[in-house]
């Protein structure tokens, strides 16, 4: 393959063009209730060229590796339709590196019957709970070879594998409907998903439970949230705004994101970080060749770093940290986060919450949304705290509010960083599911907005 | 894909599909008001669907030079797969349905970048202060099936999509307006997106206050969606059959207030569902959802009907990766008789809800749900006085759809649902 992509890659003339060429298998195992909805395997391959030239970027992809030497030339001739300015790359050493693989257990060398038969028993467990109506399980591996090449004379072959499990139960009760979910896996091997029968029941017993939860008033609440919901608040609510590409032409945008701003307090600290093995955003190596590093976005309640591209780094003077990345062959680099998590501290959970006279516990997440300032996020369920203590369970509720009071309203920073992967993934500028793991200790935070009924 | 076919059946298949999508999708981007990237995806892929021994079996490809491992996956696939009721269909009479339009096969790159660079100038005129990322994108694409049964039916489909995201970030005020529109034929949609940035820009400038509470309520065709999801999932199939959704038994009786009527149709011409077949060859047609109120369909792909002995309603969606399962294709909401200014000019005090943040989460299928309004406005007397944000709006979408107080006379659409703005007689307002 090095020889084949550098062969079309001298062919061509321009001022900088890279290939991306993946072969990716997977097999997917999904459950609705009873019944298999899918089970099977499918083959994917395909590439995608990004070529520069003065104008802008030019972006091919493609599935028949056969005719490159063209789409090369097509994409080209594609860049040069844009003659506005300047693009430039941040200088980074050109290397060479074939980086396999080595799962525990190779989900390859597994049968698909010994899969099956996997998810069949974990699904009887989502389903043996009380008033459990339905579940929804998916199970999946997928082994991917990512080849990339670029005409500074980087040739970097990465193999990974991923292997996840997402189990939810839904139980009911007249129009009182609860889900409960879990995401269990990452890179890694078949070792990943095995002996989670602990989990299904956990995740099966909390949807039953949620059935007997009260919905709660609207209004200001002191929060503490659980490792889930902090890793989410880190990635949603904070971790966008530190991509860079949402910075580097924005100037108003800048100003309000400029290095050395107070957003927290002094225990507040947030990373990205991609090399972390096992996690769902591990890489060694981004989509543009650079190799990945830790990053902190806040330290001691200031903003000391943002992700970065070879083309943003550029622009806003500061070092590449490979951070780009694309979910597929079918899409170009951009500026991601990979394994984002809330340092831990030295307070824990039970203290957090003893601390609190009237507050709520909030815990798991179902989904969440922000728009660079707002963000709304729906736990999985929650407990009512009154004078220290736990005492109602609650349900149905969500948290909103604007990113930067929010942050600076954080009073606690727990000590029990937990960090989650997942099948899901982070969806951006039409790009989703990428996988990340996100994480963080429990955190305690003043006067939040939760709506209820 | 004959081959596939041939080489499956002959392996010991009782019947086979091949389904193949083959395309070329061009997009323009503009980033911060000026020209970023211009990207072309070529994709060519292929699903192979088989019954063996009484059950479903499914793989798919993106490289048919190697179709022999395509075939053996899907034979794996099927010693567990679904117990096969389905029966595919032979070639059926098939209409033409418009969803291809050549002027977009021929358009060129350099003029969408004209279109963006248009838009963007028109904006930039009226409104200096944003940061504008636009995107033009053109798709032409093939979708041809081939069955054990006998049909063999390929399709031209084209689509045209035009969005402006224009951003304004001030310190403790971001403004973000999103507009779009996507079509199966082309249009030169430069001009009236910007307007309707320009126009709402000018409504945002000033700032409004409310209070918690209820309130009457404008939903614009943006925000639509928000109240249909729990419909459309609850129509949906197999929610019917997994017994899960809250319409269960409600068929021929009343969920929503009189005047709602909703068709589900590919035949709709240039609708970006648009097609002459379903994703297993099934000829579109319309289907009635809702008439005058009254629910009269759930809609189905074949193997859900069959476990629940009824027939397909045209309604299996897929792509070449995917086995069909039912989704609606163009969701069209019946025009009413009010226009937009009479509903404003009616309300004392209450809010239009434009884009919100947040939807989807909750109990969706039971119709709940809670939003952050990300964009909207307050009216006061019969007027727009501000924009108002750092609100939720809560609600139940079923309880609001019996809440009518009128129906837009026009209408638009928003992917692939068509519908006109709607005023409810009240929503919760929360801070």
């Amino acid at each position: 393959m090095k020889s084949y992509l550098f062969s079309c890659l001298e062919k061509i003339k321009s001022e900088y063009v890279e290939i991306r060429y993946e072969e990716v298998v997977s097999v997917y195992i999904h459950y609705v209730g009873k019944e298999l909805e899918s089970i099977g395997e499918a083959t994917e391959e395909g590439g995608g060229i990004r070529a520069k030239e003065k104008g802008g970027w030019s972006f091919v992809s493609f599935n028949n590796l056969d005719k490159l030497s063209s789409y090369l030339n097509f994409a080209v001739k594609q860049a040069r339709l844009s003659k506005v300015n300047s693009i430039n790359l941040a200088e980074v050493p050109s290397r060479i590196e074939i980086i396999p693989a080595t799962p525990i257990k190779d989900p390859r060398q597994i049968s698909l019957e010994e899969k099956y038969q996997l998810c069949t028993r974990y699904n009887k467990i989502l389903l043996s709970a009380k008033e459990i109506q339905t579940s929804d399980l998916r199970y999946a591996d997928v082994h991917t070879i990512k080849y990339f090449a670029n005409s500074e004379g980087t040739y970097i072959q990465q193999e990974r594998f991923w292997t996840v499990l997402g189990m939810a139960a839904i139980a009911r009760r007249g129009n009182n409907i609860q889900s409960a979910h879990e995401g269990i896996g990452g890179v890694g091997g078949y070792e990943l998903v095995e002996n989670q029968e602990k989990k299904a029941e956990e995740t099966a017993r909390r949807a039953s439970n949620l059935l007997n939860a009260k919905p709660i008033e609207k209004g200001k609440y002191t929060v503490v949230i659980d490792p889930k919901l902090s890793g989410v608040f880190a990635h949603e609510a904070f971790g966008h705004l530190s991509e860079a590409d949402f910075l580097y032409e924005n100037e108003r945008l800048l100003k309000i994101m400029r290095l050395g701003r107070v957003f927290g307090n002094q225990n507040l600290n947030i990373i990205d970080e991609p090399p972390i093995p096992g996690e769902g955003g591990f890489y060694l190596y981004d989509d543009e060749g650079v190799a990945s590093r830790k990053t902190y976005l806040i330290r001691e309640g200031r903003l000391v770093g943002r992700l970065h591209s070879r083309e943003t780094a550029a622009k806003m003077g500061e070092e590449p940290t490979g951070n780009a990345r694309a979910i597929s062959y079918e899409y170009p680099p951009i500026v991601r986060m990979s394994n984002t998590y809330i340092e831990p501290k030295d307070v824990s959970k039970e203290e957090m919450i003893s601390g609190v006279r009237r507050g709520i516990y909030a815990k798991g997440f179902r989904g969440g949304q922000t728009n660079l300032e707002m963000f709304t996020f729906a736990p999985e369920e929650g407990y009512l705290i009154e004078k220290g203590k736990l005492t109602k369970l609650i349900r149905d509720f969500n948290l909103t509010g604007n990113i930067f009071t929010t942050l600076n309203n954080i009073d606690t920073v727990g000590n029990d960083l937990v960090l989650f992967t997942g099948p899901g993934g982070c969806g951006k500028g039409g790009q989703f599911p990428l996988p990340v793991s996100t994480g963080g200790p429990h955190i305690r935070i003043r006067d939040l907005v939760v709506g209820g009924k | 894909m004959e081959k596939i076919l041939n080489e499956a059946l002959s392996k010991g298949a009782k019947e086979a599909e091949v389904y193949r999508e083959r395309g070329e999708t061009t997009t323009v981007n503009f980033q911060s008001n000026r020209l970023k990237s211009i990207d072309t995806s070529f994709q060519d892929g292929t699903g192979l669907r088989i019954i063996k021994d009484g059950k479903i079996g499914f793989s798919s490809t993106t490289n048919l030079n190697d179709f022999t491992s395509l075939i053996k996956s899907a034979f794996t696939s099927a010693q567990f797969g679904q117990k096969a009721l389905l029966q595919f269909p032979s070639s059926n009479k098939i209409n033409p349905v418009d969803c291809f339009d050549s002027q977009i096969l021929s358009l060129k790159t350099e003029d969408m970048i004209e279109e963006g660079e248009k838009s963007i100038e028109l904006i930039l005129k009226q409104a200096p202060y944003f940061e504008c990322e636009v995107e033009v994108e053109k798709t032409v694409s093939e979708v041809a099936i081939l069955n054990s049964q006998g049909l063999k039916y390929s399709y031209r489909k084209s689509f045209y999509a035009f969005s402006i995201h224009a951003f304004l970030a001030k310190e403790k005020n971001f403004l973000e307006i999103e507009e779009e529109e996507t079509n199966s034929q082309y249009h030169p949609y430069s001009s009236s997106l910007a307007e309707k940035i320009i126009q709402q820009a000018e409504l945002a400038k000033r700032s409004a206050k409310i209070f918690p509470g209820s309130y009457p309520v404008i939903f614009t065709p943006k925000a639509m969606p928000i109240i249909f999801q729990a419909l459309k999932r609850g129509i949906n199939g197999k929610m019917v059959q997994k017994k899960v959704s809250p319409l269960l038994s409600k068929l021929e009786k009343p969920i929503v207030f009189s005047s709602i009527n909703i068709t589900d149709d590919a035949t709709f011409p240039y609708g970006i569902s648009s097609s002459p077949i379903d994703g297993e060859g099934m000829p579109s047609h319309p289907t009635p959802i809702i008439r005058e109120g009254v629910l009269k369909n759930f809609i189905y792909d074949l193997q859900t009907a069959a476990i629940l002995k009824t027939k397909s309603t045209a309604n299996g969606v897929r792509g070449y990766d995917s086995l069909p399962s039912p989704s609606t294709t163009n969701f069209l909401v019946d025009e009413g008789e009010m226009s937009l200014e009479e509903m404003i000019e009616d309300i004392k005090e209450g809010i239009i809800v434009d884009q919100t943040i947040g939807s989807g989460q909750g109990n969706v299928l039971m119709g709940e749900f809670s939003v952050n309004l990300d964009l909207g406005y307050k009216i006061e007397n019969g007027k727009i006085v501000g924009r108002v944000k750092d609100i939720m709006v809560s609600g139940n979408s079923y309880d609001l759809l019996n809440r009518i107080v009128g129906i837009g006379k026009t209408s638009r659409f928003v992917g692939s649902t068509k519908t006109p703005p709607f005023y409810f007689s009240k929503i919760s307002v929360s801070g």
